[in-house]
């Protein structure tokens, strides 16, 4: 499930074991919802200065359609799955057992059919944090964007620039049938939460 | 980090998040925006012009990168223009970004108070600001010319405008 990562330090060895068990448990739960259709790897977990977030994500000036979950409160973070528009549209197709829409402005079926996609794999993430920290963490109702992947990305990286010149990363990789797919998870804790995972296991 | 495009760039840079680009005609500078603010000076008369892709208000004497902070990289924008020749009596400024992007609640507004420290960095300076798109809920790209001082703005189901 979980590939191989090059890891810096200890504290990444650290998130890496809390992110590849909350991957799986995500992974579970997206193979379920769709039906076997869809699986997670975790990919790497690593630290990197915030000026190269953009480009080492390759998020460019892309046009992203993205569900977006917040978990609020000082141990708290940002949640977002992107899809690009093809990807996104197939995703929704699939669960709605429909041809994917020839009409350019997503109807509200097809919303709701993402962000509900969002709305899993979101808890299955949280809940498996929510275990290790003892902490319960709430998330927001999920909500749909379409809008320039890095804009988004930069709100919910604030938190963390806020407190740290680098950022931390953690690239699942979404699969279909062995094919990656691009889809991909941001999660963006808080200073606070990220200091919670890390004392949890270490503890 | 910072870079120069004065010599031998690629027609169109794109400027990410903390960084500082310079560029001269027939170059041009990109960046998108979400709850940043793009900082733009420009010097009408010698056609050269920078852009900050500034991150936070305040830098409160942090060490990093000088655009990632609204207070040190007007100044540090002036420094690399200085090097071109280009001084602040002659500039102008233009901003864009700002945006809210996760709605309105809560109590880190870093888009508004970008703006703010942005606009505050360019009133210390003495530079006059010409054009301004800012806030809201929507992602930005913008496009910077620095040979007529434009700046494109675009966002998703908006048309384009020019500041």
């Amino acid at each position: 499930m979980t590939a191989p990562t090059c890891l810096e330090n200890p504290r990444l060895d650290v998130l890496h074991h809390l992110f590849a068990s909350a991957t799986h448990d995500a992974s579970a739960a997206m193979c379920r919802w769709t039906d076997g259709l869809i699986t997670l790897t975790l990919d790497e977990v690593r630290e990197i200065p915030l000026e190269e977030v953009t480009e080492e994500l390759n998020l460019g000036d892309e046009l992203l359609t993205m569900v977006v979950l917040s978990l609020d409160g000082d141990i708290g973070g940002e949640m977002i799955l992107t899809f690009d528009e093809l990807n996104g549209r197939e995703l929704a197709a699939s669960l709605l057992g429909r041809p994917v829409g020839a009409n350019p402005q997503w109807t509200e079926l097809e919303k709701s059919a993402l962000t509900e996609t969002g709305n899993i794999l979101g808890c299955a993430y949280v809940n498996a944090i929510t275990r290790l920290i003892d902490h319960e963490l709430v998330p927001s109702a999920p909500y749909f964007i379409q809008d320039f992947g890095a804009s988004v990305l930069q709100q919910a990286l604030m938190a963390q620039a806020l407190t740290s010149d680098k950022v931390l990363i953690c690239r699942t990789g979404f699969h279909k049938a062995g094919a990656e797919l691009n889809w991909r998870v941001l999660f963006v804790p808080t200073a606070a939460l990220r200091g919670a995972m890390e004392n949890a296991l270490h503890g | 980090m910072t870079t120069s495009t004065i010599a031998a760039a690629p027609a169109a840079t794109q400027v990410g998040m903390g960084q500082t680009a310079v560029a001269q005609k027939p170059n041009r500078l990109t960046a998108v925006l979400g709850s940043c603010v793009g900082v733009v000076l420009h010097h009408p008369r010698l056609q050269v012009g920078a852009l900050a892709h500034v991150v936070l208000p305040d830098s409160s004497g942090r060490a990093g990168a000088a655009a990632k902070f609204a207070d040190s990289a007007v100044p540090h924008m002036l420094e690399l223009l200085g090097k071109h020749g280009a001084f602040p009596s002659g500039m102008v400024a233009k901003l864009a970004g700002g945006s809210c992007m996760f709605g309105s609640g809560g109590p880190l507004q870093i888009g508004e108070a970008n703006i703010k420290a942005a606009t505050l960095a360019l009133e210390a300076a003495g530079i006059k600001i010409v054009g301004r798109d800012l806030g809201g809920s929507c992602g930005r790209r913008i496009g910077f010319d620095p040979e007529t001082g434009q700046v494109t703005v675009e966002s998703v189901g908006l048309p384009p405008r020019v500041i």
